[in-house]
Parts: C-alpha cells; structure tokens; sequence
C-alpha cells in the first residue's frame, strides 16, 4: 500500500489543528493489517522434504524403541486362577472369602539374563481402577493432614466405622491389594526391596507423616489389605501405590524391587498368599518380574508405530515425488483459475 | 397521476419517512413547508390531517399551567435516562438481560445440571467457572456502558432552560421541567423537550431551527408559530387554551394537533412543533409549550440501537450445531447404553466388586444401596453425566469467540485507511456487529443514484430560455471574481461560485432592452423567487465583505439560487411575508402573497409574488412531466417543442431538468384564490387535499419562461467501482426516480451500461402491455445463450403492475439473466419491494447501498444494508449496518475485508467445531475403558480450560488477522470474491471432511498412549496429563497449518497458547489436594512420554498435510493460485498475464 502510505503522510503538512479534527484513522501497520508475515504455502519441495525429514527421523527412533522394548525381560505368571485349589474352583469367591488357607507355590523359570534392579510387578486385568465411584471415593486432604481427619463426605459407603472416621477413607484404600509375595532363588530368598517404590513426591506432600491409620478395615466387609496403625500414611508405601489410580483397566502396580541380577535358567519360587478378591468380576492377577529400559517396559507398540509412520512418510515423499515428475503444475499458473477454466461464464 | 384514491394515500403514507427524498421528480423542488401564514399542512401527513385526534389517543396539555396538565395524568417528566441500571438494579437486570442469550442459558442448564448430587461431575467452581467468566466480563463491559451513560445524562439533565413561572422566566434545570410549561429558548440554544410554538422573535411567527443532533441534516428548517398564538403571547398571564395532540411516537416529521384559544380551535401539524435536540438559529428567541418532555420526545423515541440481523454465516451453522446435538446425543446414549449393558451383566456381583461397592453395609441389618437407585436410574443419570461432561461439543465458546471476531474485524475495518472519506471527514461506521462476513457474500447489490452513485452536489450546468439553449461556460481559469454587489458600503457575495455562460450574462446584463434579454431576467427571477431557500449573510474576515449562504431543504434549489446570483439576481433576504432581492444592485422587494409548497403528485411548486410593479405573478416550478401539461400550448407550442426538445438532449447527457412557467393573475383571480386558499388552509379535515386543489386551480394557463439542467456529478471512483463489483460477479441494480434518459446515461457515464449490452426497455402504462413486453424479454433472453450481455431497463410505472403480483417472477427470470439492471423513476416504497422481489426468490446474499431516507425502506430489506453519510441526512445510516462517505469504498469493503471476513469465520467456525469434537472424542474414548461410566483422565479444570483458556486465544486472533489474500491482489482480481459467493469457504461438505478429520484425530491422540501404555503402571493423571497436553498442541498446529499470514501476533497467539497450557496442567498439578499431585513431572521424566507427544502429533497430522497437500497442488482453487502468485511471481508480470485473460471474459458471472 506504498500509494496509501504517500497520501496519508502526504496529509500531515496540514496545520495541526486540522489534523486533530480529522476523523482520518491514524495510520500504522497494524491498523491496515499490514504487518510484515511470513506466508509459506506448500510447495512440492517443502512437502516432499518434510515427509523424507520425518520418515528419516522416526524409522530410526522406530528402531531404537524396538531394541529398547526387546532389551527388557519380563516374566508374567499368572496365577489366579492356578492358585485356586481345583475342588474350589467351582466357586471361586466362595474360596476367597473363606478361611481356608490361600498360601500358594509357583516356580518361575528365568529365560534371559535380568540385570538389577528386576522390578516386582502385581498385574491386575479386568480391574476398573478409574472406575467413577471408585476414583471419587476417597479423601486426598484427609490423607494429608490429622487436621482434616473429618473430610470423609466423599469416601461413602466406607467413610466411617460406628461413627468414627475411617483413615484413609473411601474405596481405593479400602480395597487395597493384599497379595503377598516372598521370593526365593535356587531356594535361597531373594530380597524384594519395599522401599521407594512410590513417588517420592507423594510421600513428602501427599501423605501426611503424622497421618496414622485408624478403623481401617473395621467396617462389615473387609475389601483388602489392613494397614498398621503405628505406621504413619507417608511411609505405607504399598498403599501410597495403590491409591495412584491406574488409568486402563489392565494396569501394573509395583510391589518392589530385587537388586541382584537374576541369571539365565534360575528358578524363582514364589510363595503368594492369594488373598486378593478379583473372582468376582473376573479379573486376572499376574506376576511380573521385569526389568526396564529407558524407554520403560515391554512393549512394542511405540516401536511399530514409529516405523509404520516413518515407513507411510517415505512412501508418500516417494509417491509425491513421482506425482510431481509425472504431472507437474507449475505454481501460479491462471488457467487454473476458475474464471479461466471455463471461458463465457458457463451457466 | 391519476390513481385511485385509496391506493394514492397508502402511497403518501408510506412516504412519511421519505420526504427527504432528493430524486428529482419527487423532490427537485424540495420544499416541504407551507411557509405561508398559519397554513400548517403537510402533504406527507395528508392521510394523518384527514383524521380527528380520538379523545383516547390524544393528550390535553394546558397550556402554561403544568399542574392542572398534569393533574388526571402526570406526564413523564423532562429527565432522561439513558442508562439501563441503578446500583441496585444492576446485578439481577444484567444477569437477567445477559440471560436472553441461548448460549448462556445452555452454560446455565448444564451448571445447574452438574449441582445435582447424582450428576455432579466437576466440582462447584469448575463447573461454575466458564458462566462465571463470561458472565462477569459482560457485566464489566455493561457497566463501564452505563456507567458513562450515567455520566451524561447528568450532563444533560442539569442544563439550564428559562420557564415561565410567577409571571418571569427563570432558569430551571431540564430535568426538572414538566409538560404544560411555557419555555423561552434563544438564539443558538438546544431545545429541551418538542413544544408547539407560540410566539417568536419574528413578527411573523418564523423560526429557523437546526436538526443535525436529530437526523443529521445541517441545513436550516422553518417552523411557524400560529398567528393567533403570536399576540396572545405577550401577555402569558392571561393566556388560556389547550392542546390535544397525538399521542407521543417517535416519526420526527410528523405531528399532528389541535390547539383551542379563546374557543378558536386551530390545527398544528409538523410545522409548528421544534422538537428536543435541535437548535434554535438566525432567530433571537422563541416561545413555546411543552408538550412532550424527557423520554417521550421524539428524539429520545428515536434513540434506537442499530438493528440486529443474524448473519447467513451463522445461519447456517445453526444447522451444524443441530448435527453436532445430535452427535452429542449419540455419543451419551453409547454411554448410557454400555453402562446399561454392563450394570445388568454384572448385576448380580455389583456389591461386592471392588470398585463398585453398591451396597454401604454400615446400615443394619442388611446394608443399603449407596448411591444406587436402580438399574433405570443409573442409566438416565449416566445419560446426563455424559452431556454434563461433552457440553463443549455444542461449541457455546464459539458464539462469544464470534463476537470478538467481529468486535476486531469491526475495528480494523473502521480503521481501514482506504475508506476512510477525507471530503466528508468521516472514517467506515460498523452499527450492525453481527453481519460481518455476510460482505463476503453478496450477489445482488442495489443502489440508490442520487447522493450515491452522484455527489448530491448540483451543479447549474445549463439553461434553456424560451427554447433557446444557453449551455456555453466561462473557461475554468477565468479571471472573474465572480458576482458580487455592494450595499450600504458593503460588498455581497454569494458563498459558491457558479460557472457562467458568458453570452447569457452578456444578456442579463442588457437590462429589459431585447425580448430575449427580458425572458432571461424574468428567467433568473424565477429562479431567485421560485423556492423556499434562505439565505444567511455570514460575515468574514473581511469587515466589508459579507457571504450569502443559501441554505435549503434541496441541493437543486441551492443550485438554481446560486446560479441566479451569479447572474445578479441576488436573493438577499426572506420572511415569511416578503423576499428581498438584489437586481443587479438594485433592492427590489417582492411580497409573498402565497406559496404551494411541492408534493409528489403535483411535482411542482408555485409561489405568488407581488412585485415592485404592484403586478401579481405566479410562478411555477417542477418536472417537465408535470409542468407542460400546465402549460399554455396553444400560445407557446413552438416554444415548448423547442424547449421540449432541449430537455432531452440535457437529459440524455444525464442531467437533472427542471421547467419553470409563470402567469400573471389579474385581481379577480388573485382574490379568487385568495379566498379559497384561506378557506382550505383552515380546514381542519382534509386540509392538504384542499390546498393541494387549490393549487391545481391556480397552476394553469402558464406561459414557458425556461428549463434548468442541473449537474449532479458521479461521485469519485464509481465507475471503476461498479466494473470491479461486476467483474466481481455482483449484479448490479441501480434504483433512481431519475428520467429514463437521465437514468441511462448516468448508467453509461458509470460503466453500469456498455455499448456492447442489449438494452431491454420495459416502459408500460398497464397490466396487459407490462405482461407482455416483459413476457417477450424473457423470451428473448433466454433465446440467445451466447455472452451477448443485456441491460434491463424498467420505469417505476411497470413496477407497479410487477411488484405484488405473478409478473414479479418473470421479472426476476429476465433480471437474474441481465448484467445490469437499471430501474427508473422508481418511488421510494417500491425500493424496497424490488429488494424483496429478489430476497425472497434466491438465497443469495443482497446489498443496499442509499443515502437518503428514502432508501431506509431497501436499506433495512437488505441483507445488508450501507447508508453513505453525505449531504442527505442521517436517516439512511441509522437505519444501515454499515455506513461509510463514499459509493467506491464498497470496493474494499466487499472485495477486500467481506473475503477476509467471510474465508476467517468459515474457518474459525469450522475449526471451533474441530477443537471441541477432538476433545470431547477423547473423553468419549476413555469411557470406553473405564467401565463405561463418566470418568475423565483429563483434570476437570483442564476440561473447563482447554476451550476458555488453551486453545480459544488463537482462533480469535486467527479470526481477526489472518488474510488469505493481500489486499492488492483482492482488488486487482475482484473474481477472487467468488470465493464467498460460492460458499467455498463454508459448507456441509467441509463440515463433513472437519468432522473426519476429528474422529480420526482424536483416535490418534487417544489410542496411542493408550497402546504405548496399556498393561503398564501408568496413572490416570499422568496419562490425563498427556492427554490434555497432545490435544492442545495437535490442535495449535492443526490452526498452525492452516494459518496463511504469520506475523508475530500469529506466531505469539499459537505458541503462547500451548505454552500456557502446558503452565494450566503443572499449576494443576502442584496442588497437593487433587489426586493428579506432581503427575506431570513424574510423566514429563520418561522418555516414553516425548516419544508419545511426537507419535500423536506426527500421526494426527499427516493424513491432512497430505490431502491439503494434494489438494491445493491439484485441485488449486482460485485463491490457492492467487497466493502463489502473490508469492512466487513478481507483481506487475501476473497481473498484466492475469489480466489480459481476464479482460476477455465479461461476464465472470458462473452459476
């Protein structure tokens, strides 16, 4: 608008009084929508390069996240179903809400070289955790501070026991995991390591220091594991775990660490006390013993993806490319305009 | 003009409005006011006068004593009030008036909704928080408004006036003056309330007031007070009498009345009332009684906000939102209906599975359902969660995002500097907020001619004197000072110079010595005498030398006064009983013995003159078509052919005629007259039908004196103008009262009409004649398919059998098919009914452009309607949407800011629908997997925030800047505006691929954390957290690829944007309270997080980067290719290669 800009400071050699009265809208860049920009469109070239800039980038990274993902060792056992007596199996709830003993034996057989730390897994499938009633139902002050010990309106029906509030409060800690696992190697047992295996924010301000469990699990129906009541909430750790919610429904719970490597062709016995009701809603428990890499666990999704996209780009740079040889358009070509397409305005 | 009475009066009534008309056969004469004597009857009001004011409609005013007026009924009082609140008021009157909007009362549904324990969702303030947001910024806005209404109300209230009380005027605030008083204004003083007059400072009852505050209109009226009143006035002790008048209504020149005095009863029309707000001039001081005060005047009656009209745009997306209800509707009853699956699968175990715990067994002896109402229940309440949870499907943001948008689109084009009109000093006005992008559409433009297309600036350009032409002009760099005379020392000029025939002066000038000479003084004399103008000497910097400025109701009649001076017929001074009139230096004085002021169906005005000679003359002015039927024939026929003759040819060169006739009246006559006048003035029923006989009487046996051919020069720029808006594929209908012949070459004279275009002429008396010429143009257009281009051309007579009847389709068929459409000698009222004729035969878009009141009608039918603030009036730019100074900044506007406006709200919209779908799709998919009931992994502070705070910023700012197109090229290719004509920039289609695109998205953005982490110890929050966080920054790149101009704004708005989103979720995330404590470093830590973010946003992406790709490269539409020249090429090579090929198609006109 180089006329525009000569004629309106053209105007400025008027008196200033003038000026003033002047309704003229005072000239800027701004005001004409005229600031400087950039406005790239999409050339072949830009496009073309693009796809081969990603594809070059994510075939790679597909790559390194498939030998990260095959890296890890994993052990799953699932167990919940074998640790079940078969005469009770008919009915399976019956079983765990019973007295009979639950203690159970599995032998797990290392396949691969695992390095320290091998990460205790409990694997729960079927397992609403993030179900609504259940997220909703706790108290995250009340885990917090003594102070707010009272904060038990959303943790119904497992709020109070005869009229004392219930700490922690709310489903998620009252159906806290109760399996146990002790572990042996070659019949010698195998430390498991309970210590940090929570977030280390959440016990420094999540869960109070000065929080202690009280009428825990003293209401009709005991959901899962009993905490000790001399134990301030900070330091339960396996509760601290549990009560981060899993988001999907088949989800993996630290238990704890083993901090020796385990070779390959050990064996692994497991004493479980299988106590943990999942029967009821057939969920699968499972044990895991894993190592991790830096990309996290086993799975080779990411990796997939990652080649499946890079594989797609390079194929549509190569497709484009073709395309572009082929049937080229030169850019700003009129007679690709509309009014030039079809001459005489067709009607 | 003989019509049928009853279809003549509704015409007259609905011309109330329009009698600021300025087409020359309506107006030319221009003077509305019988400014003889206490004759107070307007033509406009003839169907109103002829009515008796009933008991029950009228109000009885007392006149000087307020307390018996205002004893059975107290009348509102003089204070205004402006503003809409009171401190008190203020909280339920806001929230009540911000409620009328469906948006928020969808926001306040839900929210309340949400309050019910069962279908709370989000907590209190998360729930509250986007009402309450709006809410306040509303009301903030609301009461700074009022705040400063207050402020000047105050102003206003507390001005002073003199009321008459206890036998003196004293000062008395405005706010505080009631009906009934008597009130004395002087000279330069604004008038506090509409009072009828008494009496004034000029013997004769004159007075001359000043209506810009009113309607804009800054030349000088008369008003009258009634002769009985004006003695009486002196003594106002003793004065005793009422007034009934009509009921207060806000039409400022209607006003109807009657007064009793001393048991006279008079009756008052328009022109004995000085309405509030105007201003008191050239009289020292005038008398008068309220009538009405405070919010009950006129003005304040008047005071209206611009209309509101709802754009096509959003018309149109009304019916997506209705889609997108529906999918709403959808997207719950899946919910609803899985939940329902899954409750009665699991019914039996529901009390004892884990995390659902149905049963509270606190509750002896055998526990109770908690928070469980029966299989029913649960699903109607699953239902509502889920529309409390996907309200943002139905995008209620975008509604207020669309309002900012505008409020900016607005401000940049008012401040646009192409439109910015330097002659008239007025910047673009925007009154309508809610029609913007409808600029990007139009297809049908009408205009109105005069003051429009024309300058309403007239210019004298010829003469014709008893048939001879005088149409020579002094050379333009003559050294003539221009006419001026001196009286008592002091020399006279007039204000404006006209351009002189130099053989014609030399004439004049010759005294009465040639036949000839004496026909071109009584010719100039006429014209000095003929017309309601008032001259007002003004004084300059020079002590001796004084202006004349004539101010008048009529540029023509200014024109012909100015040029009448400037062959030294110098009217110097006008009362209400004589003129003075300067002839060549010598004062003659005539009497004014009676006036007929003009009306439509007379089109003529005539006064009755004594002259110095003590001979009684009467002249007479008017429209050809009126005036030689007045004529006598039999003794002038050569003359009249002659002159007849030379008519055309003025006109043809598109000038505005007038012809002016005189009679001598010999004294019978005279009396004659005399007594009838005086007997239909006082008439009290039918009085303007009366008068308008009357005149007829008179008006005959005249003998020719001369024509005038008048200039009224096309604004600047309006040729190229209208080429642009044709090229543009914009049909362009011109509306003029003007001629035939004026009209066509007028239509010439703007590239309207070319040589090459097949002129069809409809031009019929009847119905049957009218059917048929119209029948066979129809047939003949659609004979020939070749681009042979036509011209319509229709004179208002046609439209009156077309309009309201079957040929209306006909019509149309031979309009859609002609380039250009012309319509002449068109009346204001059927304006409009041609903008409906085409408005409600086709969707597409319409225009009105006018400036005068009588285009309000088609201005207000319009799809969009512009008023040009020039010389008539403000009438049209009240009643318009868009008001600018000038016929060729329509220009900018369309082609320019209407694209811009029209392509950045289709996106916007559009890419509204897009972020809140993605979003609320993300939500939909992670009830899939959480037991199908409401859970959201998202924080539920960042699902109130994504589409207040993380993602709205950008589409606003996007949806004000962005330009698809530079100006230039938009201006030099004005076919790039098929882009809006064609809806290319929104339509169901687009809709669709949007709608795919989203799922497709949203899939991505869910599926792969949720593969990449399924059977991992991830929680909730911390996959929320990235979920929130690969939304926001897939759908800011989503707007990022679709951005066309990146300037800093741009870049700050999108990047800002996810930058600030990212700032939401850790602010969230510190609260030790919530359950998602520290998530987002715990998950930031990984690895495995980065590498999702950059698989979703790669993924998400890509399939539209390639389409668009695809696509744009070829499939290049119009304004795809436009860029790349604009980039690629530099400019004055496309533009001559681009132009040339353009040049070859006339008619871009495609559908």
């Amino acid at each position: 608008m180089s006329s525009n800009t000569a004629s309106s400071s053209g105007g400025s050699g008027d008196s200033s009084a003038a000026r003033k009265n002047s309704k003229r809208p005072k000239y800027s860049k701004f005001t004409q929508q005229e600031l400087p920009a950039c406005k790239p469109i999409l050339t072949p070239g830009w496009v073309i390069s693009t796809f081969l800039i990603v594809s070059v980038i994510f075939i790679p990274l597909g790559v390194i996240s498939l030998f990260a993902s095959q890296d890890v060792v994993e052990i799953v056992d699932r167990y919940d179903n074998d640790c079940i007596p078969a005469p009770a199996r008919t009915n399976k709830v019956a079983f765990i809400q019973g007295d009979a003993p639950k203690a159970c034996n599995r032998t797990l057989t290392v396949t691969k070289r695992m390095k320290q730390p091998i990460y205790v897994y409990y694997q729960l499938d079927n397992f609403y955790q993030n179900h609504r009633r259940y997220v909703k139902s706790r108290s995250d002050s009340q885990l917090r501070s003594p102070k707010f010990e009272n904060q038990i309106s959303a943790c119904k029906p497992e709020d109070d026991a005869g009229g004392q509030p219930i700490v922690p409060c709310g489903l998620i800690a009252w159906s806290l995991f109760n399996d146990t696992y002790t572990l042996s190697r070659n019949n010698t047992p195998l430390a498991v390591n309970k210590k940090d295996i929570a977030w280390k924010s959440d016990k420094e301000h999540k869960f109070g220091n000065k929080v202690f469990p009280k009428n825990f699990q003293k209401g009709n129906l005991t959901g899962g594991a009993t905490l000790n009541p001399d134990i301030p909430l900070s330091e339960q750790e396996d509760l601290i775990v549990w009560m981060r919610t899993a988001a999907l429904p088949t989800f993996r719970k630290l238990y704890g660490k083993i901090e020796t490597d385990l070779d390959n062709g050990d064996t692994i016995q497991v004493t479980l006390q299988n106590n943990y009701n999942t029967y009821s809603f057939s969920g699968k428990k499972k044990l895991v013993l894993s190592t991790t890499s830096w990309l996290g666990g086993k799975n080779d999704f990411l990796g997939i993806a990652y080649l499946t996209v890079g594989g797609i780009c390079f194929f549509l740079a190569l497709a484009f490319t073709i395309m572009y040889l082929v049937k080229p358009r030169r850019l700003g070509d009129p007679s690709y305009l509309s009014w030039n397409r079809n001459p005489g305005g067709g009607r | 003009m003989d019509k049928p009475p009853p279809h003549h009066e509704s015409i007259s009534s609905r011309w109330s409005i329009s009698s600021k008309d300025k087409e020359v056969t309506f107006a030319d004469l221009g003077s509305k006011r019988i400014r003889h004597g206490s004759a107070g009857a307007d033509s406009e009001m003839l169907s109103m006068s002829q009515k008796e004011i009933k008991d029950e409609d009228a109000r009885l005013i007392y006149i000087n004593d307020p307390d018996r007026t205002n004893e059975t009924f107290d009348f509102t009082g003089n204070s205004i009030k402006t503003a809409k609140y009171s401190v008190f008021t203020f909280l339920p009157r806001n929230l009540f008036e911000q409620f009328h909007r469906v948006a928020y009362v969808y926001f306040l549904v839900i929210a309340v909704l949400n309050q019910l324990p069962q279908l709370a969702v989000f907590g209190r303030g998360a729930s509250i928080m986007p009402l309450a947001f709006v809410l306040l910024v509303s009301a903030i806005k609301d009461a700074y408004e009022d705040f400063r209404r207050h402020r000047s109300d105050r102003v206003e209230n507390n001005r002073l006036a003199l009321v008459f009380e206890d036998n003196e005027f004293k000062e008395k605030q405005w706010k505080y003056i009631r009906v009934g008083e008597v009130i004395k204004v002087v000279s330069n003083q604004t008038l506090p309330c509409d009072m009828v007059l008494l009496a004034t400072s000029d013997p004769t009852g004159v007075v001359y007031v000043q209506t810009t505050n009113l309607d804009g209109e800054s030349n000088l009226k008369t008003r009258y007070a009634k002769q009985e009143t004006l003695q009486k006035a002196t003594d106002l002790e003793t004065f005793d009498g009422f007034i009934k008048c009509e009921k207060p209504n806000r039409n400022i020149y209607g006003f109807q009345a009657n007064m009793e005095i001393d048991g006279r009863r008079l009756s008052l029309g328009p022109s004995n009332i000085i309405l509030r707000g105007c201003e008191l001039k050239n009289t020292e001081w005038a008398l008068g009684v309220v009538v009405y005060a405070g919010s009950e005047t006129k003005a304040m009656l008047n005071n209206s906000g611009a209309p509101s009209k709802r754009s096509r745009l959003e018309t149109r997306m009304n019916l997506e939102i209705i889609l997108l209800s529906l999918f709403l509707i959808a997207l719950c009853t899946t919910a609803a209906a899985t939940a329902a699956v899954w409750l009665r699968t699991h019914r039996d175990d529901l009390d004892t599975i884990l995390f659902y715990r149905r049963k509270d067994y606190s509750v002896k002896p055998e526990g109770k359902n908690h928070n469980y109402y029966g299989w029913g229940w649960e699903i109607f309440f699953t239902f509502f969660m889920a529309v409390i949870v996907y309200q943002i499907m139905i995008p209620i943001s975008l509604y207020i995002s669309m309002e900012l948008v505008r409020i900016g689109q607005a401000y940049f084009m008012t401040r646009d500097d192409l439109m910015y009109d330097e002659s008239s000093n007025s910047s673009f006005q925007c009154r309508a907020l809610n029609i913007n992008e409808d600029l990007g559409q139009i297809k049908y433009l009408f205009s109105d001619k005069t003051g429009t297309l024309t300058d309403n600036k007239m210019e004298f350009q010829c003469a014709c004197i008893g048939g001879v032409d005088y149409s020579g002009r002094e050379p333009a760099e003559s050294e003539q000072e221009g006419y001026s005379v001196e009286v008592d020392g002091v020399t006279l000029k007039p204000k404006m110079r006209v351009r002189v025939d130099p053989s014609l002066l030399q004439l004049t000038r010759n005294g009465n010595a040639t036949e000839e000479a004496k026909r071109a003084n009584e010719f100039f004399l006429s014209l000095a005498a003929c017309n309601t103008i008032v001259p007002i000497v003004t004084n300059t910097s020079d002590p001796n030398v004084k202006l004349v400025d004539y101010q008048g109701e009529s540029p023509d009649e200014q024109a012909l006064v100015y040029a009448a001076a400037a062959y030294g017929f110098l009217l110097i001074e006008r009362t209400s009983g004589h003129i003075v009139i300067n002839v060549r230096a010598e004062m003659q004085t005539f009497n004014v013995l009676g006036l007929h002021e003009f009306d439509s169906d007379r089109k003529r005005m005539s006064v009755i003159l004594g002259c110095p000679d003590t001979s009684v003359k009467l002249f007479v002015k008017g429209a050809d078509s009126s005036m030689f039927s007045v004529m006598d024939e039999e003794s002038y026929g050569d003359v009249i052919e002659a002159t007849k003759k030379q008519l055309h040819a003025y006109s043809s060169d598109g000038l505005r005629t007038l012809v002016v006739g005189l009679r001598k009246l010999n004294d019978t006559e005279f009396e004659q007259w005399h007594s009838s006048f005086e007997a239909a003035s006082t008439a009290l029923i039918g009085r303007a039908g009366l008068l308008r006989k009357v005149a007829g009487n008179i008006e005959t046996k005249l003998r020719i004196v001369g024509a005038t051919a008048i200039e009224d020069k096309l604004q600047r720029g309006v040729p190229e103008a209208i080429e642009s808006l044709r090229i543009a594929g914009i049909k362009v209908w011109v509306l003029t009262g003007d001629k035939q012949e004026t009209a066509i070459s007028i239509g010439f004279s703007s590239r309207l009409l070319t040589r090459n275009m097949r002129q069809i002429v409809i031009n019929s008396n009847s119905l049957d004649s009218c059917r048929r010429s119209l029948e066979e143009a129809n047939a003949s257009v659609a004979r020939d398919d070749d681009d042979e281009s036509v011209a319509l051309i229709i004179d208002g007579t046609s439209l009156i059998y077309v309009l309201d009847n079957d040929l209306e389709d006909v019509l149309f068929q031979v309009a859609c098919k002609s380039s250009a459409v012309l319509c002449c000698r068109v009346a204001p009222f059927q304006k409009a009914g041609i903008v409906a004729l085409v408005k409600n035969r086709t969707s597409d878009m319409t225009l009105a452009i006018g400036d005068g009141a009588n285009d309000v009608s088609m201005i207000q039918m319009a799809d969009v309607g512009v008023g040009i603030s020039g010389q008539e009036g403000r009438q049209a730019v009240m009643a318009s949407d868009f008001a600018m100074g000038q016929f060729r900044f329509l220009v900018p506007l369309l082609l320019v800011h209407g694209h811009w406006n029209y392509q950045r709200m289709g996106y916007m919209i559009l890419y509204n629908f897009y972020r809140n779908a993605v979003f609320v799709l993300i939500l939909f998919w992670y009830v899939l997997f959480t037991c199908y009931t409401l859970t959201t992994a998202i924080t539920e502070w960042s699902s109130v925030l994504y589409s207040v705070v993380y993602t709205s910023f950008p589409t606003i700012v996007i949806g004000i800047l962005d330009k698809n197109l530079g100006r230039r090229i938009l201006l030099s290719h004005p076919q790039l505006y098929g882009v809006g004509q064609r809806a290319e920039g929104y339509s169901t289609t687009l809709f669709w691929y949007t709608m795919f695109d989203t799922v497709w998205q949203s899939a991505a953005i869910f599926f792969i954390p949720l593969f990449a982490y399924w059977g991992s110890t991830i929680d909730t929050s911390s996959l929320g957290d990235l979920w929130t966080i690969a939304a926001v920054v897939v759908v800011n790149l989503h707007l990022a690829m679709d951005v066309i101009r990146w300037n800093w704004i741009a870049h700050a708005a999108i990047w800002g944007s996810i930058v600030a989103a990212c700032i939401c979720v850790v602010v969230i995330d510190v609260i030790p309270t919530l359950p998602g404590y520290w998530a987002i470093f715990q998950v930031a830590k990984t690895w495995m997080f980065w590498f999702c973010l950059l698989a979703i946003v790669v993924t998400t992406l890509l399939p539209r980067f390639a389409i668009k790709f695809l696509v744009e490269y070829y499939r290049p539409s119009d304004v795809r290719i436009a860029r790349e020249v604009e980039k690629l090429r530099s400019f004055s090579e496309p533009q001559q290669n681009m132009g040339t090929e353009m040049n070859q198609i006339r008619d871009p006109s495609r559908r």
